[in-house]
């Protein structure tokens, strides 16, 4: 009996979703993603947006740390023009959301304290300090995003076609910010692998626990 | 099952008649009497199933194996009708279609069919079992299908409030839709909550006499997730038509806000006796606003905390300068 409310919910969202991509595909660009199936779809894909959004939010912010501390050296244009990235990034997985009704995770001012306090406790350890904890991240959303490519190419890539192409093209950009890192003398740091192992469990905690809550 | 017990009782209502008839005088006439009174229950319990078997089939099978070890002095009657049952050859509980309509029809179909049916009799029985079984009648089902309601009156509660949520979320949405043809000015934001606050509450008027037994049906502990769920989820389809499209902790506060203004709402709708709600309207409106000066008083907190710290921040450079803390030697 449950199932009846429930689909009749769905099947009424489903329908108002329908009316309103069709009535505003004159008024502004095409959607990233068709309206959900059933209620599987729509699950799935709102933990995939949720967390992609929560990780972009905390790379925001831990750059926005590192720039607290390095933003008058020489390294400060280098973590800015990666922090601007980061910003569209962001923007992006806003409209997004906006678009699919996708609640944001509860934990965003933890992530937004935690990512401010990491970039700038890895920046206090110096440039090098910085890059590390940049290259550590950004491996890991990259990993992420690779397993989120994988799991919709499973799914149906011909489906998701515009979301697949977004978050390619965001993993891109991740993995050419875990390059400068490296490039800059990330390895360098005291205490290296130490540092990644850390910051790379973090980032899976912070993943699963964004799916969820 | 119900049939079950149905014949279970009739079985005992008959040994209660028989014993009654002992009671009187032993006479042949009592003994002619006993076998009328006999004869009359058979039938009118014959009549019973005859009633029972031009319901769904799916309710047949359910029933079958208690219809075939009722007593057994139905003889004819109840073999006719499981002759009946299993001459069907499809007797999957998936697929059925019920005897008065020629289209498919899913249990969901016709469990939301049922409902619909039986709200107009519920400000006669309330929200409870009766209602359904009347509402089952009315579509002619033997009232036994209410034993397909699992939670009984609480399937009867979340139906219309499912009802009545994609009934706002159809209104809302064409409301958009004129919007964006241009045919109609966009509202504010205090203004449109106002309004689909105030819509989805009228289409409590008609039940509003026995919503306080609704509501206590919503609290019982294993209607609670569901109730929730609706509740959030109208809440979500307000905001999204009021044009919210926050990512952030607004998302949370804003959809707490209204939350707390629907239910408070409604709590006074239930208890008001003005003419038209007027009541509950002014209500409303006072909620709406006090939300709308605590929004404004946020945002002014905000800024003047803003420029609280740029005052500080431009006094502590004042005094880096005045020092000489500032000069590069």
């Amino acid at each position: 009996m449950q199932r009846v409310t429930r689909s009749a919910v769905r099947h009424a969202r489903n329908c108002v979703y329908v009316n309103g991509v069709n009535g505003s595909v004159l008024s502004r660009r095409y959607s990233v993603l068709p309206p959900a199936r059933d209620e599987e779809e729509k699950t799935m894909l709102d933990r995939m947006l949720r967390v992609d959004h929560a990780g972009e939010y905390g790379a925001n912010r831990i750059y926005a740390g590192q720039m607290a501390i390095l933003g008058r050296t020489q390294t400060g244009p280098l973590i800015q023009h990666m922090w601007d990235q980061e910003k569209k990034h962001l923007e992006k997985f806003n409209t997004i959301l906006g678009e699919q009704r996708v609640r944001p995770t509860l934990l965003l001012p933890l992530w937004n304290i935690s990512g401010f306090l990491l970039g700038a406790c890895s920046a206090l350890l110096g440039k090098e300090g910085a890059m590390a904890c940049t290259v550590a991240v950004e491996e890991s959303i990259s990993e992420h995003y690779n397993s989120q490519i994988r799991a919709l190419m499973e799914v149906d890539p011909e489906r998701y076609t515009e979301l697949l192409q977004i978050i390619k093209e965001f993993r891109d950009d991740e993995m050419e910010h875990h390059d400068t890192g490296l490039e800059h003398d990330a390895e360098s740091v005291p205490g290296y692998f130490f540092l990644k192992t850390f910051i790379h469990t973090g980032c899976k905690a912070a993943i699963y626990i964004s799916q969820r809550v | 099952m119900a049939a079950l017990i149905r014949g279970l009782r009739a079985g005992k209502a008959l040994r209660g008649l028989a014993s009654v008839a002992v009671q009187a005088k032993l006479s042949s006439q009592c003994n002619r009497v006993r076998r009328g009174i006999h004869r009359a229950a058979v039938l009118r319990l014959a009549d019973d199933f005859k009633s029972n078997s031009v319901s769904p089939p799916s309710y047949h099978e359910v029933h079958t194996a208690g219809e075939s070890s009722s007593s057994s002095t139905q003889g004819d009657f109840s073999n006719t009708a499981a002759g009946k049952e299993y001459g069907q050859p499809n007797t999957s509980y998936q697929d059925q279609s019920g005897e008065h309509d020629e289209d498919y029809e899913t249990e969901e179909q016709l469990q939301a069919r049922i409902l619909t049916a039986s709200l107009e009799f519920v400000p006669l029985h309330g929200w409870s079992v009766e209602a359904i079984a009347a509402g089952a009648e009315t579509l002619s089902l033997s009232a036994a299908s209410t034993g397909m309601f699992n939670n009984g009156a609480g399937d009867l509660v979340l139906h219309f409030i499912a009802e009545c949520n994609s009934q706002l979320a159809a209104t809302l949405a064409e409301q958009q839709n004129q919007i964006q043809l241009g045919q109609a000015e966009p509202k504010k934001t205090a203004e449109f909550l106002r309004d689909a606050v105030d819509l989805r509450l009228r289409m409590l008027i008609p039940y509003i006499d026995t919503w306080p037994q609704a509501m206590s049906i919503l609290l019982l502990p294993h209607n609670i997730p569901d109730s929730l769920k609706h509740l959030s989820t109208m809440v979500d389809d307000i905001w999204y038509y009021a044009g919210d499209r926050s990512t952030d902790m607004n998302w949370y506060t804003r959809r707490a806000a209204l939350t707390g203004i629907y239910n408070t709402t409604e709590l006074v709708m239930v208890q008001d006796s003005s003419p038209d709600f007027e009541e509950t309207w002014a209500f409303l409106d006072n909620r709406i606003k006090d939300v709308v000066n605590m929004a404004n008083t946020a945002k002014q907190v905000q800024a003047t905390g803003e420029a609280v710290v740029q005052g500080l921040m431009g006094a502590a450079i004042t005094l880096k300068n005045l020092t000489g803390m500032n000069q590069r030697r």
